[in-house]
């Protein structure tokens, strides 16, 4: 049992948490940072080593461990997801994602106004919570700018200053920059779909990422190995937060990184104050930390399971819960995805960063009229290896051979030979609305390897509006295959239901404090000195994956506790 | 938190730990013969066990056990001139290895999958499953997948079935030094060239197969490069 003081305390030090520590750090203000995994670095990431990294998960945390129960409504049991999608080291989930980093357009922050003026008040589902953001993305682009250089992102302005640039994603909000490095280079797979996409009209583009097209700061440029998404970097080419923003942490002197800690309470005193943070260590052992100043930005689950977990007399319904917000409105991705074979050539498609490799914005946001449709909102479209993962595991486990050939025996081996290196897949991520009743709560039944309740889901993609948005992508993404010009184009299918990746929601930021748990700043409307920074905070989810918008947030919050909340501590708003 | 939280939750820690044990890679008696020109040293192992059927096992699975799981998985993926198979790559090493280590946990469920197995084959041809012609063994296979197999409690014949097959394909395409894809045997029968560090702009604009550089194991990468 040890206590220690700090000025600040953060709760996972991944996408939003190594910003911060690294940030306030340079501000003088002394960080601890828990972590409940370790510390990796790249010489750690030598073995390109598919088994390991994307079929047994060594980057994530350990479902049977750290288990995260999903049931599809609250009528029945949940069971244990079989694999958790987020990180479980420092760094987080920076260290394996496939780094894809977009700014989201401005009308994600906007959505639900977007779809009352352009289609009415009855086109948003009546059971949706969809709202507008309590920040703009004026508000937030110079701090989109500063994550895409301060990390390194590699891409190419589709609209810079407002001049529209073909080649770039012309759908983006408007930059006042260029990357600051040019896109990656296109695989045969990404010139495929460039070259299918222009024939259909649309406007394709190289993938914004968050990896080197060239050296920067001191790091090499890609090797295009394709060991990437569900890998660490094994030259340190991936901007992940573990060889970006922790070691500028570390060089302030004024951060120190607890590792094997996992954080089971934030604590509180009777003036409604945060008091400090309480953790596990590796040994077993309970430890505290007073800290004036309590930052959470871990995955979305653990800020949910910490404030139920955190009740107090003062704070019966959990800690910063006095809307009764806290654990709703969970989004997730679905990837609607069919699959394109080449008699004619191959693809190679394990070459090259493997995640979205070529996308088009043209079906995303509300860059295309709904008018005569049966859903608002969109999907980015991109073409990926099979599993979003090229290796040959991948591509047994995730692709389903098209209709006709079983998925054992001579014909499938067959399948498997000729195809593996001719596929490609074709994915639309879909933007699914937020709904009050898709929620993380404590399981009753089931613990994790620290006694602790498991964070529970309840959801079920499967609404209206999320089904007729899925067929209406499925539609388009077969005539893109079909343009690619690939010999077979087939379908995946759908599941069950249940979550999928890129999770939002359970502490939705707000103008009010009476339907919303955290202001703009990510603060707490009930306990100013409590901040939560990441996807929790998102009130919609676009179609986009969330990385850079979260990091953008942390940059943003960062400024504002630097400038304004360390003198004079209190609501920033 | 009270004394019984705390030995609960030591409890717990303690067993999470037992249930992470490292994969006895260690066990392999012939990583080296991954490479493509096996090494000399590598060429004639001498095996952990005494095997009297061919089948290399022994670090979890019996000898009736590891027939099973070799006729089985042959039949998933079956080899052909020139198109390796199960049997060819070693899967039913790498699920022996496996459950031996990092997958100890489903011991339970082989143990009792496989018995279901061999009672529901018993029960309809009065033979165990690796006795059968291959078109039954296919029709037990189907009747596994299609969920119609009489006779499977825990695990059922879909879940069986779907663990087997995922384990088949890792044993077919892993790395070799997890002891399955024998002589790169899954990755020559897709095209795949293993964990080639780099890719260079010509490889990446090539409609062709890859053939610039071998194919390349764990075991043949040199230390760890400085980033």
């Amino acid at each position: 049992m040890a206590t220690e003081k700090t000025d600040v305390v953060i709760v996972g030090v991944g996408a939003a948490g190594g910003i911060l520590a690294a940030e306030l750090g340079k501000a003088g203000m002394k960080v601890i940072g828990l972590e409940r995994g370790t510390r990796l670095t790249t010489a750690d990431f030598s073995a390109l080593d598919e088994l390991r990294y994307f079929q047994r998960q060594d980057l994530r945390p350990n479902a049977k461990r750290q288990p995260v129960t999903w049931r599809p409504n609250a009528s029945v049991r949940a069971n244990p997801l079989a694999i958790l999608n987020y990180g479980n080291q420092a760094g987080g989930g920076t260290v394996h994602y496939g780094a894809i980093s977009w700014r989201f357009h401005e009308d994600d922050f906007r959505a639900r106004s977007q779809t009352m003026e352009r289609y009415g008040a009855r086109a948003i589902p009546e059971d949706s919570s969809l709202v507008d953001w309590p920040v703009t993305y004026a508000d937030l682009e110079p701090f989109y700018d500063r994550a895409e250089y301060e990390l390194g992102v590699s891409g190419k302005a589709g609209n810079l200053q407002g001049r529209k640039i073909d080649g770039g994603n012309m759908f983006e909000a408007p930059r006042r920059r260029e990357y600051p490095l040019p896109p990656l280079l296109a695989d045969q797979s990404g010139v495929l779909f460039e070259a299918g996409a222009r024939k259909l009209g649309y406007h394709p583009f190289s993938s914004p990422r968050a990896i080197l097209s060239h050296p920067y700061q001191g790091r090499p440029g890609c090797s295009y190995c394709g060991f990437c998404q569900a890998f660490g970097c094994h030259i340190g080419a991936k901007s992940s937060i573990l060889v970006t923003k922790l070691p500028e942490a570390d060089a302030t002197g004024n951060f120190k990184l607890v590792t094997g800690a996992m954080c089971y309470r934030v604590n509180s005193d009777n003036s409604g104050r945060a008091t400090g943070v309480s953790y596990y260590g590796p040994d077993g052992s309970d430890n505290t930390i007073e800290a004036e100043l309590v930052i959470l930005a871990p995955f979305i689950y653990d800020n949910t399971r910490l404030l139920l977990l955190s009740k107090a007399e003062k704070f019966p319904n959990g800690l910063a819960n006095s809307s009764g917000q806290v654990g709703k409105h969970l989004m997730t991705h679905i990837g609607a995805r069919v699959f394109a074979a080449f008699d004619d050539r191959f693809v190679n498609i394990y070459m090259g960063p493997n995640a979205q490799k070529h996308s088009l914005d043209d079906f995303n946001a509300d860059n295309f009229d709904h008018g005569g449709l049966a859903f608002i909102r969109g999907a980015q479209i991109s073409v990926t290896p099979a599993d979003l993962e090229a290796g040959p595991i991948g591509a047994a486990i995730g692709m389903n051979p098209p209709p006709g050939i079983p998925r054992w025996g001579a014909a499938y081996r067959d399948f498997l030979a000729k195809y593996f290196a001719r596929h490609a897949a074709i994915i639309a991520q879909t933007e699914n609305l937020p709904y009050a009743d898709q929620t993380i709560d404590l399981d009753p039944d089931m613990r994790d390897q620290w006694g602790l309740p498991a964070p529970r889901l309840t959801y079920d993609w499967r609404r209206p509006n999320e089904v007729a948005r899925v067929e209406f992508m499925l539609r388009k993404l077969e005539e893109l295959g079909r343009a690619m010009g690939a010999t077979k184009v087939w379908r995946a299918p759908l599941g069950p239901g249940a979550p999928g990746s890129h999770h939002e929601g359970g502490t939705r930021m707000g103008s009010d404090p009476k339907t919303s748990v955290v202001n703009r700043y990510g603060q707490s409307w009930d306990v100013p000195n409590l901040f939560m920074i990441g996807s929790s905070t998102f009130p919609s989810m676009s179609g986009f994956n969330p990385t850079l918008t979260i990091q953008a947030l942390a940059y943003m919050s960062a400024d504002a506790i630097v400038k304004r909340y360390k003198s004079n501590p209190g609501p920033l708003i | 938190m009270t004394k019984r939280e705390a030995t609960r939750r030591a409890f717990l820690v303690r067993a999470a730990v037992g249930a992470g044990a490292v994969a006895g890679a260690g066990l392999v008696p012939d990583v080296h013969a991954q490479n493509r020109e096996p090494r000399k040293e590598a060429a004639a192992p001498v095996p952990a066990q005494p095997h009297t059927n061919g089948v290399e096992h022994g670090a979890f699975l019996n000898y009736d056990d590891a027939a099973t799981i070799v006729a089985f998985t042959e039949r998933l993926m079956p080899g052909a001139p020139d198109k390796p198979g199960a049997r060819d790559a070693g899967v039913v090493r790498y699920i022996d290895l496996a459950l031996a280590g990092a997958y100890a946990d489903l011991q339970d469920f082989y143990r009792r999958g496989l018995a279901q197995l061999d009672a529901f084959c018993r029960k309809t041809y009065r033979e165990p499953f690796s006795q059968l012609d291959a078109a039954r063994q296919d029709a037990v296979i189907t009747a596994l997948e299609e969920g119609t197999a009489i006779g499977f409690t825990w695990p059922t014949a879909q879940e069986f079935f779907n663990t087997i097959r995922t384990h088949t394909m890792e044993g077919m395409f892993a790395d070799p030094i997890y002891g399955g894809n024998k002589e790169f045997a899954g990755w020559r029968l897709v095209g795949f060239p293993g964990a080639q560090a780099i890719f260079t702009p010509t490889d990446m604009q090539s409609r062709q197969a890859f053939t610039r550089a071998s194919m390349i194991g764990l075991q043949a990468q040199g230390p760890t490069r400085k980033a």
